[in-house]
């Protein structure tokens, strides 16, 4: 629980490297173990095809995996086969070629090295994948025995299906699936045992290496994906809950769809929330600060029926949107300082993205401003994008999890394994960034950008082809050398079909405003990895593009969603949902907006260097000042070095706890001269009304009964000389800072709820 | 006041000094922590307020660096006149000048300078304006201390550090104002931001690239400006002029005039018109070319974002033509290229093909990079704009088609471009600096080095030719109206070559002066002697290292040479006869020097080199600690031709250098004549409360009343002796012996190589 959020850093990190060494050896069992369909019987005397029947035997046997033969770099032990099988023919000259063909003996295919090992009568380090009586070794047996055919190269696989393709699976229940493997010729094949299986949410259901797939009781949607020889197919089980209640009325479109699918998996939603937890909830998630007490109370007392639409309109318009927002992008645009010197261009970068969020310039526009950047970082600081990230490969990496949601890395060395997407497809869409040319400055480390004139392409690392600019399967035409192939990406980008990057903005939005992304994580978008809710997805979609890439619209309508102001308090029954948004989910304040707050609410004043005081923390322009404030560190202010979200730490951990306690730093806060504590102490308004201002001021809201009592009652025991006498006797400042390291204590005011 | 500091004092980084103790030992390396680099040069620093209204009178306080003694405020232009304030005492007031701004003065920048007891000092941009002047309340720090300002003014004002300052202004809806920010371009450090926020602070337009805020009011009311530094930085150095202006409709925006960027010198080609002839119209992209006719003379726009214009003309096989586009000295930030190709119209489809591909003007001579050691000068004399031909290698319809790298995402119709195409019509530009060299391992030193003139000393300027329409001829240089005592020679600019080398010499009793010089370029050029001026760039700040800050060179508006005549330079090197040296090709030629020595060095011998074409290669150790030494050189190594040269020899050598010690006594007296006027001040109030005690009842508020005068002139006294206390221990330190690292130059040395005879 400590380091849950550490461990998804961690886990993201290395997710490229897992993929691609651990793809096969999740499979457990072996393939004639395997509970579930076998694979379509073949006779005997049926030719078996290297390609179609071998190489899935040793794709599900693991042999393949980047753990074993297909690890990068030779493979293992001298003996190299390629990831999962995507290049069965290289594998076939592996097997068949190599070492003047010591691994098999036709003469006595029982004899043949290949057999021994998997089946343990030669040491093997990799276990015993094929046991002698399994379906695999059987298979490789026959293969061998028919000469060690490459088998007809013309039965070329089309599809994969998987039967059935979705289904309502009752809590408890399970589903026997079925993968069908359509060739090209038209026939069918049972390839059940073959195919491998993973769900996408282990904690929703699990899958058996025979497709056996078990629902568990969180209800929701989850996927099982299921692979065949580089085809993948995707099995989506919708688990209900059951309950029977009547949807709330919707305010919005995203009410349509949130609310039609708790009524279709049986999940009742919380009660709207009331206006203190409206306006604290909207007011931190759009301007990243706490509602003043004063405003907190003009609101409440407000009541004009559209005050809540309106609350909105005017944190949309005020600067500390754009501060907040330009403190995420600049995160994950690798606004980093490595340098004293980066100062400047650090600096200009924040403010270009933060002048951009507050002007709303429209996000496909401000993502061209970025990618097609020239020039120098004084007169257009969208360059300094490329002082930080120089490689054409890195860049279009950064871009196409960052603004596609799409994980390209895989693909830079071989077929990527969970997507559709090849070396060519890597290759192509990095050749829009080779005609990038660099020109150097008067400034250490800073290059001028602009298009350096010809023909952009990349070079296939495995093939040695020269790859023309290609935009993820879509043809951009070709782009003459005068053209900047960004700009031609920057125009693919905005393309109303464009199928990820509307997707991308509106799925990282949703997960801002209510923590869990409709896909998860907010940048893997992939046919395997499919939304909770495609229809509120592909409606945001629709609601992204018809306004123009407008991003404060995209605010305006998530926010004014009544899906958004429901109450955390679970209802009846939907403690256990946590992706259908039948509830707001509670989060914890980021570490710049706690920071913030915790100033706020003292009326102490952070001194951040090079910037003005009362600079906010949401308006820090880049990762340098996380040295110099523990506070930032210990509450996970990213250090800028990757674009996934998940750099920012959003856990508990004792360090917090502890902080939040003791640190000197906050204790200096709550004593500061001039500070909340002592104004209070100074105050001779009546007791329970400066109780009441810091009720207000730390969660928007007046005590209740009970909070005052215990609030006086603490007040005034801590003060011998006023114990008894009424609510404007004198307290000390000691007591109101205990008072409010109490308030700053309280998960009501860590969390946004 | 005047500050005086010495800011060239300079310690290498931890970084530099491990590479140089690795390098070269630890003696060197403490050495060269204990240098500095180039003796001190007058510079004025700051001017408040930086600009004055035409027809108008004002004080204004100066600051500068080695600017003691100055008794005199210049400004280029006439019409601007200045005495030095006096005081109530009738005393000058250090640093404060009452300035007058005559109504006829011309609107723009001019350049103001001191003459200091070291010459006249490097130069500030000041600005003649017509609209009223204001100047910044202190403490407008704050919203709550927002300063009112009227419309239609200027304002004048310096940055503190890690602040934002703010003003408020009052306008009705719909009126159009520009809200301007200068700095850079005046000279200042600040890289200004501007917002433009409502009443409550609340921003409503950003500029932070150095652009004007073209505001349109929304609603009758207050609005708030804020001004601060990109990375909020500050000081005496960051000050800034706003413009806050009601645009009538239709008018068209005058942006604060700017100093220019060195490369400007380049532009216009001698003899342009002000007007170009003709104008691009859009569409003119490759769907829709443009027809022109060569040659031409356009005026463009690269108004939208990756705007590329096309243009489509007739030329014939053999025909060379030149293109030059004027864009970035312009003043504007941009790159244009240009690329021109033929059209083959004979198949179905009209073929391009390349004929040419035209990019930057490159730089003449190698400029200073921003690695570690000093790799050339810190002068840009090419730019991004284009100046290159083309040659038709087949008859019919050619495109040229020009496009700003630098615009693929940018609108901005104030991107203007001037696009020629003509014949070929040979021509050069010139620009000079005050030569740089390498003083010490990884010196970078970016300093201003105005042309005042110690006695004796030779300063040298490089100066650097760009080349039009294929001119290669050799250039000579010569300098005019120098004052008395100072000579010039031009060392020439080779055939072929883009560099050449200035030398002015001041006699050693040369007298204090100083004149407004001008510098020419002669060539011969089809059959007819051209001659160019030559413009002289600076450093807007002197940057003892530009590893750390970025340089601001600009172009200057004058070439003012001055003799400061108050300190003689530390060591002058001539040939011990002021003739022509002559020598036979092949030998060696004896150049006997004298070493006149005014100062102690730190080492004993310079490394010499030479200046001079031909002569580059020649190197020897000129002896620091002798009267006279002899330089050797050999003819046959060198492989001189016959020929009439001119050469000088340089070097850097560190001498021991006081810097103005008479200003100990200076401070001295100042500090005597405080003492003694406090200590009566003091007397005058001892006798005031003796008088009182005994004086009569009705003569006890007048007393009352000289006491209390008495005391307030104690006070001033008291605060005089204070700075006067300062200021000597400020001299005194200034005055210790420091080692300073200077170039040297000898004076002009005159050769002339005979043929060898042919038996």
């Amino acid at each position: 629980m400590v380091h849950q959020d550490r461990r998804r850093f961690a886990h993201a990190a290395l997710t490229l490297a897992w993929w691609c060494i651990y793809v096969g050896a999740c499979v457990g069992g072996t393939v004639g173990t395997a509970s579930g369909a076998e694979a379509s019987p073949v006779s005997e005397d049926s030719p078996v095809s290297f390609v179609n029947d071998v190489v899935p035997v040793l794709t599900k046997a693991g042999c393949n995996s980047g753990v074993c033969h297909a690890k990068a770099g030779g493979g293992q032990n001298g003996f190299q086969l390629s990831l999962l099988g995507f290049e069965p023919l290289e594998d076939y000259d592996h097997l068949v070629l190599e070492g003047r063909g010591r691994r098999l003996f036709p003469a006595a295919p029982e004899q043949s090295l290949l057999l021994r090992k998997v089946s343990g009568r030669t040491p093997h380090r990799g276990g015993i994948p094929l046991p002698p009586d399994s379906t695999g070794y059987r298979v490789l047996k026959r293969w061998i025995a028919q000469g060690t055919p490459r088998g007809d190269t013309s039965v070329q696989l089309q599809a994969l299906r998987v039967v059935p393709g979705e289904h309502r699976l009752e809590a408890g229940t399970t589903q026997q699936l079925s993968a069908i493997a359509h060739y090209k010729d038209g026939s069918t094949r049972d390839v059940t045992s073959l195919a491998l299986f993973e769900t996408n949410d282990s904690g929703m259901a699990t899958v058996t290496a025979g497709g056996l797939v078990t629902a568990f009781n969180v209800p929701g949607r989850v996927g099982v994906m299921v692979r065949y020889q580089g085809l993948v197919s995707i099995f989506n089980a919708a688990i209900p809950l059951g309950a029977d209640f009547e949807a709330p009325t919707s305010y919005n479109f995203i009410d349509d769809h949130v609310f039609s699918n708790l009524k279709q998996i049986g999940v009742p939603s919380s009660e709207l929330c009331n206006d203190a937890t409206f306006l604290r909830r909207v007011t931190l998630d759009i301007a990243g600060r706490l509602p003043s007490g004063e405003e907190a109370k003009v609101f409440l007392h407000d009541d004009d029926p559209q005050k809540r639409a309106k609350w909105i309109d005017r944190l949309l318009r005020s600067p500390s949107y754009a501060d907040y927002f330009a403190n995420k992008w600049t995160a994950l645009l690798k606004n980093r300082r490595d340098d004293a010197s980066d100062i400047t261009s650090n600096f200009a970068f924040h403010a270009w993205v933060r002048d951009s969020l507050l002007a709303n310039v429209p996000y496909d526009q401000l993502v061209k401003e970025l990618l097609a950047a020239t020039g120098t970082v004084i007169a257009n600081p969208a360059v300094a994008w490329y002082k930080r990230v120089k490689e054409p490969k890195q860049q279009m990496e950064d871009v196409a999890q960052l603004f596609l949601g799409v994980r390209m890395q895989c693909a830079q060395c071989h077929h990527h394994p969970f997507e559709r997407w090849s070396q060519d497809d890597y290759y192509g869409l990095s050749a829009f960034f080779t005609r990038v040319g660099r020109k150097p400055t008067g400034i250490q480390g800073e290059d001028l950008i602009f298009h350096n004139r010809g023909t952009a392409e990349a070079k296939n690392i495995k093939t040695g082809k020269m790859i023309p600019p290609a935009a993820l399967g879509d043809l951009v035409g070709n782009i003459a050398p005068d053209d900047d192939p960004r700009l031609t990406l920057s125009q693919w980008l905005s393309d109303k079909n464009n199928p990820f990057f509307a997707k991308a903005l509106v799925n990282r939005y949703w997960k801002h405003f209510f923590k869990r992304g409709l896909i998860e994580p907010e940048d893997d978008i992939r046919d395997t990895n499919p939304p909770t809710n495609p229809a509120l997805l592909a409606a945001l979609e629709d609601h992204f593009l018809s306004s123009g890439f407008d991003l404060k619209e995209l605010i305006r309508a998530i926010t004014n969603s009544r899906a958004y102001q429901l109450k955390a308090i679970p209802a009846d029954g939907n403690l256990v949902d946590r992706q259908n948004y039948s509830r707001f989910y509670p989060r914890r304040l980021q570490a710049e907006v706690l920071l913030d707050a915790i100033d706020e609410l003292t009326g102490a004043t952070t001194n951040f260097a090079n910037l003005p005081l009362g600079t906010k923390a949401i308006a820090l322009p880049d990762n340098s000042y996380n040295k110099s404030s523990p506070f930032l560190r210990v509450f996970g202010r990213p250090e800028s070095l990757s674009v996934c979200e998940c750099e920012r730490v959003q856990s508990a951990s004792l360090a917090q706890s502890l902080h939040l306690m003791n640190a000197t730093d906050l204790k200096s806060k709550l004593s500061v001269t001039g500070g909340t504590a002592q104004k209070l102490a100074d105050d001779t308004t009546p007791l329970n009304e400066r109780v009441s201002e810091l009720y207000y001021a730390a969660f928007s809201r007046a005590p209740n009964e009970s909070e005052t009592n215990v609030a006086l009652e603490f007040l005034r025991a801590g003060n011998k000389h006023a114990a008894g006498s009424d609510a404007a006797s004198k307290v000390s400042r000691q007591q109101f800072e205990d008072l409010i390291w109490a308030l700053i204590n309280t998960k009501e005011f860590l969390f946004n709820h | 006041m005047i500050v005086l500091t010495n800011k060239s004092t300079h310690i290498p980084r931890l970084q530099c000094l491990v590479i140089l103790c690795t390098l070269c030992g630890l003696l060197l390396c403490t050495e060269a922590v204990a240098q500095s680099v180039c003796l001190p040069a007058p510079r004025l620093l700051t001017t408040f307020p930086m600009g004055g209204q035409l027809g108008s009178e004002f004080e204004i306080v100066v600051t500068g660096q080695f600017a003691e003694q100055a008794e005199e405020l210049r400004f280029s232009d006439p019409g601007i006149t200045a005495v030095q304030a006096i005081n109530a005492e009738g005393v000058a007031v250090e640093g404060r000048y009452l300035v007058r701004v005559a109504s006829d003065t011309k609107l723009g920048l001019v350049e103001a300078s001191l003459m200091t007891r070291l010459g006249l000092s490097a130069s500030r941009v000041f600005t003649v304006g017509q609209l009223n002047e204001f100047v910044q309340d202190t403490g407008n720090q704050t919203l709550e201390k927002a300063m009112p300002i009227e419309l239609n003014t200027v304002g004048n004002a310096v940055m503190t550090a890690r602040a934002i300052d703010f003003y408020r202004f009052e306008a009705k809806k719909n009126q159009h104002i520009l809200v301007d920010c200068a700095a850079k371009g005046i000279d200042s450090k600040l890289n200004p931001v501007v917002i433009v926020a409502d009443a409550e602070g609340q921003d409503l337009n950003v500029e932070r690239r150095g652009g004007a805020i073209d505001f349109q009011v929304p609603e009758d009311g207050s609005y708030i400006i804020k001004v601060h530094d990109l990375t909020f930085k500050g000081g005496d150095h960051y000050f800034y002029r706003l413009n806050v202006t009601e645009l009538p409709e239709g008018q068209q925006v005058q942006r604060h005039a700017t100093t220019k960027k060195v490369n400007a010198f380049s532009w216009p080609p001698d003899g342009l018109p002000a007007i170009p002839s003709g104008t691009e119209i859009e569409p003119n992209d490759s769907k829709s070319p443009q027809q022109i006719q060569l040659p031409c003379d356009l005026a463009g726009a690269f108004a939208t974002a990756a705007d590329t214009d096309v243009f489509e003309f007739n030329a014939s096989k053999g025909e060379t033509w030149w293109v030059e586009v004027a864009s970035e000295r312009l003043g504007r930030p941009t790159d244009p290229t240009v690329i021109v190709q033929h059209l083959n119209m004979s198949g179905e489809i009209p073929v391009l093909t390349d004929i040419a591909e035209l990019n930057d003007i490159p730089s003449p001579i190698k400029v200073s990079s921003n690695g570690y050691a000093y790799d050339g000068p810190p002068y840009n004399a090419g730019s991004s704009d284009v100046l290159g031909k083309f040659e038709v290698k087949q008859d019919g319809l050619h495109r040229l088609r020009i496009s700003d790298l630098f615009g693929g995402t940018r609108t901005d119709p104030a991107n203007i471009y001037r696009l020629i195409i003509r014949q070929a019509k040979p021509d050069f530009a010139l620009v000079a600096w005050g030569l740089h060299m390498q003083l010490r391992n990884g010196d970078r030193n970016a300093l201003s080095k105005p042309i005042a003139l110690r006695g004796g000393a030779t300063m040298a300027l490089e100066v650097v030719a760009v080349r039009r329409d294929g001119f290669a001829g050799a250039i000579e240089l010569s300098m005019e109206n120098l004052p008395d005592g100072v000579t010039c020679s031009g060392l020439t600019i080779p055939a072929g070559k883009s560099r050449g080398v200035l030398l002015v010499t001041a006699s050693e009793g040369a007298p204090r002066a100083v004149t407004v010089a001008k510098i020419h370029g002669v060539a011969s050029i089809g059959g007819q002697e051209l001659q160019r001026r030559c413009q002289l760039a600076s450093m807007a700040w002197p940057v003892p290292n530009h590893w750390n800050e970025v340089p601001s060179p600009r172009l200057l508006a004058d070439t003012l040479v001055s003799v400061g005549g108050d300190e003689p330079a530390p060591i002058s090197i001539a040939p011990r006869q002021a003739k022509v040296w002559e020598a036979t090709e092949g030998e060696k030629l004896t150049i006997p020097l004298i070493h006149m020595r005014r100062s102690e060095f730190s080492g004993s011998i310079m490394a010499a080199k030479t200046l001079g074409e031909g002569f580059e290669k020649f190197t020897f150790d000129l002896p620091l600690d002798q009267d006279a030494s002899d330089a050797v050189v050999d003819l046959a190594a060198l492989k001189t031709p016959p020929g009439e040269y001119l050469i000088a020899f340089y070097g850097g050598a560190v001498a021991k250098y006081q810097h103005h010690p008479e200003g100990i006594q200076i401070a001295t007296d100042l500090l005597q004549q405080a003492t003694a006027a406090n200590a009566e001040a003091k007397l005058e109030i001892a006798r005031l409360k003796k008088e009182m005690a005994s004086a009569a009842a009705e003569l006890q508020v007048s007393l009352a009343e000289k006491l209390k005068a008495a005391n307030l002139n104690e006070e001033q006294t008291a605060a005089r002796v204070k700075t006067a206390n300062s200021k000597l221990k400020s001299a005194t330190s200034s005055a210790s012996v420091k080692d300073i690292v200077d170039i040297v130059v000898s004076e002009p040395i005159r050769i002339r190589v005979h043929p060898r005879e042919i038996k």
